[in-house]
Order: structure tokens, then sequence, then C-alpha cells
């Protein structure tokens, strides 16, 4: 079945319908949801919430301006962002800035070199990386995780996101120079292993 | 195009050249060609690229379950999301007629309106309150030339 019969029929009640619904995009969803907050709990609360959501509004999806799965993102993002503005977990752009201008100066426009501190294996490029993407604002890490990650294409993401296609843009470069600064301190630094335990912590 | 120009390129648009535009995809290939900086910057955004998208989030178990679980409240519509979904359908067909209908209703409201109320005015008073304005205006008519051809 296409989304639109899929839609269609759970509009008219059909449990079936909205549990493919559910299985077809419960991963995407949920780990979008999880790099925007960051936790098991309320990435599980959040996800429910989206589902729960697409069942009570699967009328309002219109075929013709997005795909089933670009509205299903974007009710995760404003769920995500109200989440966090409510429990005032948002870092703005300039506060994290602030706070990667002293740390950074020395390694501004320096590119990222992996082969660096004997990091070969690909898990703990991965961990490091894990680990860096979770110090970027919530916008940036949106930007980058539908646009790399997830594969939408920038129109769309800029969608999701609720901004221009210009200003996604330019907000993903900021992420992608802001991973690699943050890789390259962490790497050269020297104590990978204290700031991968401190991720853990 | 600069190095600074083409790493913005590759940031903002991604390693796929087939992304990039037409304009710039050239460009870029130009520069590729004769540098081997930019050569590397592309290599090191392909990695970054790569390694994120191997980031995995964690498994959620039981959460499939307790979506599927959970009770489903009935859907109720409010009355304007009704009427608004009625009036802008997404079938062809009923774009056109559904808003037509919804047009004529006034018309329909006023038709039914002026058939069962008089509002105070009937017939047989319209009449004698005329009356006498009749009789006058057919005073104003010449009859002269009638009766002259009735004699002859």
């Amino acid at each position: 079945m296409t989304d639109e019969e899929l839609m269609l029929a759970i509009c008219k009640g059909d449990q079936p319908a909205y549990q493919a619904v559910v299985k077809e995009h419960l991963k995407p969803i949920s780990h979008y949801a999880y790099r925007l907050l960051g936790n098991q709990k309320d990435t599980e609360d959040i996800t429910q919430e989206t589902f729960l959501k697409l069942w009570l509004n699967a009328a309002r999806w219109k075929p013709e301006k997005s795909k089933l799965t670009t509205w299903l993102h974007r009710i995760t993002h404003n769920l995500c962002v109200d989440y966090l503005r409510k429990h005032s977990r948002v870092q703005t752009q300039d506060s994290f800035e602030d706070t990667l201008v002293d740390s950074l100066d020395a390694n501004d426009d320096k590119d990222i070199d992996f082969t660096q501190r004997d990091l070969n294996r690909d898990s703990e490029k991965i961990q490091i990386l894990d680990s860096a993407l979770n110090q970027l604002p919530e916008n940036q890490r949106s930007a980058i995780m539908l646009c790399t990650v997830q594969n939408f294409s920038n129109k769309e993401a800029a969608v999701i996101m609720d901004v221009s296609v210009k200003a996604l843009e330019s907000t993903i470069a900021r992420a992608k120079r802001s991973l690699k600064n943050i890789i390259h301190t962490m790497t050269n630094s020297g104590n990978t292993d204290e700031l991968l335990e401190k991720k853990k912590v | 195009m600069t190095l600074e120009d083409f790493k913005q390129t590759i940031e903002s648009l991604g390693t796929d050249s087939a992304q990039w535009p037409i304009d710039t995809r050239v460009q870029c290939e130009v520069l590729l060609k004769s540098s081997s900086e930019a050569r590397l910057l592309l290599n090191e955004q392909v990695e970054l690229d790569s390694l994120l998208q191997k980031l995995e989030a964690p498994t959620f178990l039981g959460l499939e379950t307790r979506i599927l679980n959970q009770d489903l409240p009935p859907r109720q519509q409010s009355l304007i999301d009704i009427i608004v979904d009625w009036l802008i359908p997404s079938q062809l067909g009923a774009q056109l007629w559904r808003p037509a209908i919804a047009a004529c209703l006034p018309l329909v409201f006023g038709v039914l309106v002026g058939n069962f109320f008089s509002f105070g005015v009937t017939e047989q008073e319209l009449a004698l309150e005329y009356w006498d304005d009749e009789l006058a205006l057919l005073s104003f008519n010449d009859f002269s030339s009638d009766l002259d051809e009735a004699e002859l």
C-alpha cells in the first residue's frame, strides 16, 4: 500500500494501517528524536506522542505538499523543540559560539585528520563524532541529522525545520565546521578517553 | 572558484556533485582537477559524511510494542476542521462543486426566507395601497384620439 492509501485508511480508523505506518517510520523518527533530546526516556515519550498525533491528525497530511516522512519528522521536530524549550535545554547559537570561541581559537580553519592519535578504528571515530555531535546546538544537530544522516534534501529539511533553504545551508556549513573543530580539539587535546567518559556520564 | 568557496559548497550542499548547481559543478570540477588541497577537502568531507551515516541510536526495546498497544483515542475533529475539510477536499472533482454549492447557499437561503416570510406586507394591502396611484396615472393618458376614431 502507498502512503496515501495507508493514511486514507487511518483517517477511517483502520488500526492495521496505523501499525504499518508505525513499523515503517519508527526507526528514523526515534533516531532523530534521540539526536535532538539526547536521552532514551524523553525520546520514547516524544516518539510515542508523534505517532499519537499522526493517528489524531491523519486528515491534515496533504500528500501533494510533502512526503509522509517529511510530515512526521516535522511533527517530531516541533515536539522536540517545544520539549527542550519547556525544560530550558535549548542551547542558543550565540551561547554555543561563546563557549567554543576560547577553546577553538587556535584550531580555527584547521582540517580534521582522523589518522591522528591512532584513531584507526571506525567505532572509535564514531564515538568521538557522537560526542562532538551532542555538543552542537539543537538547530545544527537537526540540520546535520536531516541532511547527512537521514538523507533529506536541503529543501525538505528546511520544511521540517521551518526555515529558509539558505538559512538551512548556512546552518549545515556552520555545523560541519563546528564538528570538525570539536573533533580536532578532542583528538589533539589527548584526553579523548576522558571526553568519551564525560559523554557517557 | 576559491578553495573557501569550494569548502562552503561541499559543506552546505554535500559531497555528491549531482546536488551542486550546474555552473558551480563545472567550476568545482575544474578546481578538483587542479588543486590537491581541494581533493583533500573533499575526501575529508566524504569521510565525515560516511561516519555520520554510521551513527546509530540505541535500540529502543519495547517502544514499538508500547506504541502499538497504546489506547488510541477516537479522532474528534472540530466543527471548523470538518467544514474546511469538506470545502477544500483533496479530490479534484469535489474541489469544484463543493465550493460552488457553498457559494449558492446564501441564494437558496434568501429564496426560502422570501418564500416563507412576508415581513408584514401582503398582496391585498399592496393592491389597495397602490389603486389610487394607478387611477391617477391612467388619468394622465390622452384618450381623445381613441374617442375620435370611435366616432368616425
